[in-house]
């Protein structure tokens, strides 16, 4: 077994800048990830990263437009911490090596993109977070962490209310092993895989989520998921960063309309804009890219003039490139404060496994990767002051083997109709088509029935491939059982939410309950179900 | 449509030897292989070994080579590979890299411990200013196009020099740590180059132009390592032996205006290095029989030789550090 | 077809084989050579661009001078030429390197010169049936494989600006088809030979060495032909040495381009200096006397 202060388990934006903040605290550190740090989700974040640091520009202003877009839901004392910190945060990245574009003065250039009222998104091209999970990584090796690539947690370890560490599987030795540790910070990322199409990566599949879940610990607003406007249908389904719209791109109907009053509008608005001119008879809906001009696409919007190219045969600078919403980050996920403190002793969470309360009903456009660096950094300072004043507490004795002996029941050789990708397949589509981006009460209803013959589906699967090195089956199949949880949970919220706000359209509630809506759901698991309750805004 | 594949497998460990395993699949018109793989690993062969993260082309982690071309099995289309080329699809690992089970490759050995060992952070000065710096945008860009690098490893697999030293860094590190040449909050560029320029390091790149010939993102890794090593010459050649070739090389065209073999030749192994002057002697002895071995420090000067000093002499003093 | 001749250093130094075969095939072909005397080494990829750029940029002043396009016989010539033309080609570069260094000799270079190396002066300028009404001596029975040199082929924004020169990546197999030899083709044959890293990392260069000349035999090379002295030093003059590190006889007589079209334009075996090589050309040799 090995032993650490704090354990984070996540290797993006969020995981790294909390392994940091918290080896800068003076903590023994080490970080577990499935992925290497240079091929996380974060990469999909490509067009800025907010920030309140220009002249026009104000904390007070930056926390307003993020009040409007959460329709009411924002925790107005996160919203303040966060807005006033963001600033050294984003601050600290250039600090450290990000090439942030500037203008002609040699200050930051910075794009207004979605619904923020001033240009505030610094920017790197259309690849900030490919380039901010770069030099996050640097400072990562700088800080001389361990890194433990190519791990899978498989359970969080826990003693008398409070979690003591994890054990995970090497997926290269094939060995199950324990981790000890006095705080534990989940920053495993989304869970949108769970929808199919979805815009994230393929290991996106809410695991942190699930295992605090399991632990008792709340799921909240989970019914808020943001779908992106600006997807590409086709395959796995390609996003394109927003931040296009704020250069000259239009949205238009396949028969040439462009849709109006887009420029500033919040992603859901845009989402149901679009979903009302199908509705309303157009055969289709493109995003045209064309006003941005070749040369721009070339330079600024390099990697999104590659990736359309390669992955739908298009030219951005000559066609139009047919676009649909499609299911794009969770806004809900664990209930944290705004130090990233879970309802347990030593559990952490932080990043977009996470849910503070700052996004309320909708996050605004931008701020996804300010998230991971400011609570990424609050939930690691945290984390290593109470690894440095709780009291020391055994790994419980017997984890490691139980865990392994319920792993191994899992695998058994043989042949089976019934596979984890085409169960995962239903879901995907079942939750699409039923956990959308407008969703009715009855259909989610039924949604939870078919999740429930799902699971038991599920149940009777084996994992066949019995070799231990690389069994990238038996990640798939954990993968999925968290999946099936969180959808379950989704579900069950989304039909506890009896009105529209932000991200999250009912067509039997079409309109805003101010009188019973203004407040947080919460799922926590209760004797195996999932059980909804709400809890109050925190009021400033 | 059925798509059929040939698959590389390799069990773990030294002493396997490779095979393949042969796969039909159904798959949608617009299927990539990645699709395919995942699917034939979900139904037919669970133990199938592959990697993959963002499914669009843009992490760099399923790197293959699929019918003999280097490609991301992400956005390689099925439906055109059935189109073009043979009967069965190939898929396998890109060459000079490392095996560890089937398509699964050691990222570690080719790449990512090369990286580790570059000192690849910025080192910033502790007295930067709290606040924003003004930087031109064209110093910042040329950061960014370094940085756009996703690390797919086809740079390294073009390499002429990795397939016969594998230890060497290989462009890859050595681009990812050039970036760090032309940023103006680095402090630590002289440390790095030293590091770069120990044995395997940049001055065992041949410059041949494989490697910007196979990035995908025109980054042109060979011209980035050409002019790290520019750099390293403004600053002071640390790797010894190459820091005599070249400085022999410059001192020889500065006189005469052109190259004196003979002197370069023993001034590259070291006026005093005995034991390397006895290395070249059968070649200099059987250059000498065949009549092809230039007379050393004999070396008569070019016509119009002292305009070339003078120009040599002004770069050397133009130069900025 | 008169062109500024640019022999480099090699030629005449550690390949002096390479320059008079060049001048006598050049001759024999009627292809005019005005040889640039007063002109710098190019650097060879060694120089900092900081110095050579500006040496590099009086040779193509000079030329421009002399109305001439520039004839490389090495493709390390060629390459560092073409690299540096390119950047040359951007005005606000051209006019800081004139402004600094070339200014003061009267010299102005206006990014119009064009080089090019023997074998595409032959394949293009020339033409490729004219080359074949020169062949005298069919080099029928001869195996041979093309070896280009790196800078002959990329970096290919350099090596082919434009559509129309797409054959370039062909012109050593097309040649040598063209003077009656047969192709024995191998996957090295546009690799780099191992020179530039000789002094850096010796065992890395002759493993290069070793690994071509070795591929090329077991293809069934009699020979190999290459446009470039550099690797002519690496392939024949490091030979024995890669013999060595092998543990293994190579025993490949590799030839300069010059020589190889020489021979199929009548030149005997001794008018083309192949007595010189490190690795004896006897057995080329007694093929091509047998031909007759």
């Amino acid at each position: 077994m090995q032993e650490f202060d704090v354990l984070v388990v996540g290797a993006g934006a969020a995981g790294l800048r909390a392994a940091i903040a918290a080896k800068q605290a003076g903590a023994a550190v080490a970080l577990l990830t499935k992925v290497h740090p240079l091929r996380t989700n974060t990469g999909l974040a490509q067009g800025g990263i907010n920030a309140p640091l220009g002249a026009d520009d104000s904390p007070e202003a930056y926390a307003g437009d993020i009040l409007q877009a959460g329709d009411g839901l924002c925790d107005p004392g996160v919203v303040q911490a966060f807005t006033q910190q963001a600033g050294d945060a984003v601050m600290w990245l250039e600090h450290m090596g990000v090439p942030f574009n500037r203008g002609a003065d040699g200050r930051f250039d910075r794009r207004q993109f979605g619904s923020n009222g001033k240009a505030r998104s610094l920017y790197v091209d259309d690849r900030t977070g490919h380039v901010v999970m770069q030099v996050l990584y640097e400072q990562f090796q700088r800080a001389r962490i361990p890194l433990f690539a190519d791990w899978f947690v498989t359970s969080l370890a826990i003693d008398s209310a409070r979690c003591v560490g994890v054990t995970a599987l090497g997926l290269r030795s094939g060995v199950l092993d324990s981790f000890g540790a006095r705080a534990v910070i989940l920053a495993t990322g989304g869970f949108t895989r769970l929808f199919m199409p979805s815009t994230v990566s393929i290991g996106t599949t809410g695991d942190g989520q699930n295992l605090a879940y399991q632990a008792g610990i709340a799921l909240k607003d989970l019914e808020m998921v943001q779908f992106h406007p600006l997807v590409f249908p086709g395959g796995n389904a390609l996003m394109i960063t927003e931040a296009v719209l704020a250069e000259g791109a239009q949205v238009v109907t396949a028969e040439g309309q462009p849709i109006a009053n887009l420029i500033g509008a919040t992603r859901d608005k845009i989402c149901i804009a679009i979903l009302q001119a199908l509705q309303n008879g157009a055969s289709g809906v493109a995003l045209d890219l064309t006003p941005i001009g070749a040369q721009k696409l070339h330079s600024r919007f390099s990697q999104t003039n590659e990736l359309i190219r390669n992955f739908t045969g298009l030219d951005p600078a000559k066609d139009p490139i047919p676009i649909r919403p499609v299911a794009h980050r969770p806004i809900g996920g664990i209930e944290v404060n705004v130090s990233g403190q879970t309802a347990m002793h030593g559990l952490y969470a932080a990043g977009e496994c996470a849910c503070t309360g700052l996004n309320g009903a909708g996050r605004l456009a931008g701020n996804i990767l300010t998230e991971a660096v400011v609570f990424g950094a609050r939930a690691g300072e945290a984390a290593a002051a109470y690894a440095k004043s709780a009291p020391p507490k055994a790994f419980p004795a017997d984890r490691l083997e139980e865990e392994k002996k319920r792993l191994e029941a899992l695998v058994s050789a043989g042949k089976s109709e019934d596979t984890a990708g085409h169960i995962h397949g239903e879901l995907g589509r079942l939750m699409s088509e039923s956990a959308g981006a407008v969703r009715e009460g009855s259909a989610l209803q039924a949604a939870r029935g078919r999740i429930h013959a799902l699971k038991e589906r599920y149940a009777q699967l084996r994992v066949r491939n019995e070799s231990a090195i690389y069994n990238y089956e038996l990640v798939a199949y954990l993968e999925l059982g968290a999946m099936l949880n969180l959808a379950e949970a989704l579900v069950v919220a989304a039909d506890a939410r009896n009105e529209s706000r932000g991200a999250h359209r009912r067509s039997d509630h079409p309109a805003r309950d101010d009188r019973n809506g203004l407040c947080h759901s919460v799922v926590t698991l209760v004797q195996g179900a999932p059980q909804a309750d709400t809890k109050p805004v925190v009021a400033l | 449509m059925q798509a059929t594949f040939n698959v590389y497998r390799k069990e773990p460990g030294p002493n396997s030897k490779p095979g393949r395993s042969t796969y039909s699949v159904e798959v949608a018109a617009d299927a990539t292989v990645m699709d395919a793989l995942l699917k034939i690993r979900d139904e037919q062969d669970p133990a199938l070994g592959f990697r993959g993260s963002c499914l669009r082309g843009y992490c760099g982690d399923c790197t293959v080579r699929v019918n003999g071309k280097a490609a991301f099995a992400c956005t390689a289309k099925v439906a055109a590979l059935a189109k073009k080329g043979p009967a069965e699809i190939s898929v396998e690992p890109i060459r000079n890299m490392p095996v560890v089970k089937d398509l699964i490759q050691d990222w570690d050995a080719f790449l990512w411990n090369k990286i580790d060992a570059t000192k690849p952070w910025l080192e910033p000065n502790g007295s930067t200013a709290d606040g924003e710096q003004r930087i031109p945008d064209t110093v910042m860009a040329k950061v960014r196009k370094a940085m756009s690098c996703f690390y797919c490893g086809l740079c390294d697999e073009g390499c002429t020099v990795l397939p016969v030293d594998f230890n060497f860094l290989g462009p890859a590190a050595l681009t990812k740590a050039s970036r760090f040449t032309w940023d103006p909050r680095d402090h630590a560029v002289r440390e790095r180059l030293q590091i770069l320029e120990r044995p395997k390091g940049m001055w065992d790149c041949v410059h041949c132009f494989e490697a910007s010939e196979h990035c995908p993102r025109e980054i042109a890794p060979t011209e980035r390592i050409m002019e790290m090593r520019d750099e390293a010459f403004k600053y002071g050649i640390t790797n010894e032996k190459v820091a005599r070739h070249h400085l022999s090389f410059a001192a020889s065209v500065k006189r005469s205006g052109w190259l004196d073999e003979g002197r370069l030749a023993i001034e590259s192994e070291g006026l005093t290095n005995f034991k390397g002057l006895m290395k070249l002697l059968p070649t200099a002895v059987k250059a000498i029989t065949r009549g092809k071995a230039p007379i050393p420090y004999l070396h008569h000067k070019r016509e119009g030789s002292e305009k070339i000093t003078r120009i040599i002499e002004k770069a050397e003093a133009n130069k900025e550090k | 077809m008169k062109y500024a001749f640019y022999p480099g250093c090699v030629s005449k130094g550690g390949c002096p084989e390479l320059y008079p075969s060049a001048v006598r095939v050049a001759t024999k072909l009627g292809i005019e050579l005005e040889e640039m005397r007063d002109v710098a080494c190019t650097g060879a990829g060694v120089l900092p661009q900081y110095i050579s750029d500006p040496i590099n940029a009086r040779t193509f002043a000079k030329a421009e001078r002399m109305g001439l396009p520039i004839m490389t016989i090495c493709s390390t010539c060629q390459g560092v030429f073409g690299q540096a033309n390119l950047r040359l080609q951007d005005p606000e570069y051209r006019a800081k390197i004139n402004r600094e260094y070339l200014a003061e000799e009267g010299l102005e270079y206006k990014g119009t010169t064009d080089i090019k190396h023997l074998l595409w002066v032959v394949m293009e300028d020339y033409g490729v049936d004219k080359l074949k009404a020169m062949v005298a001596r069919p080099l029928t029975g001869l195996k041979v494989s093309p070896f280009y040199g790196c800078f002959l082929r990329r970096p290919p924004e350099v090596v082919i600006p434009s559509k129309e020169f797409a054959g370039r990546k062909t012109y050593l197999e097309q040649l040598i088809d063209i003077v009656g030899a047969e192709l024995a083709d191998f996957a090295g044959k546009g690799k780099c030979c191992g020179f530039p890293v000789l002094t850096a990392n010796e065992e890395s260069s002759l493993g290069m060495t070793a690994k071509h000349t070795i591929e090329a035999k077991s293809k069934g090379a009699d020979c190999m032909v290459t446009p470039c002295p550099l690797c002519h030093l690496s392939l024949d003059g490091n030979q024995p040495r890669a013999e060595e590190q092998e543990g293994k006889e190579i025993n490949l007589p590799i030839l300069h381009l010059p020589q190889f079209l020489g021979l199929a334009l009548g030149f005997t075996p001794a008018e083309m200096n192949l007595k010189r090589h490190i690795v004896s050309t006897q057995a080329v040799e007694s093929k091509v006397n047998m031909i007759a």
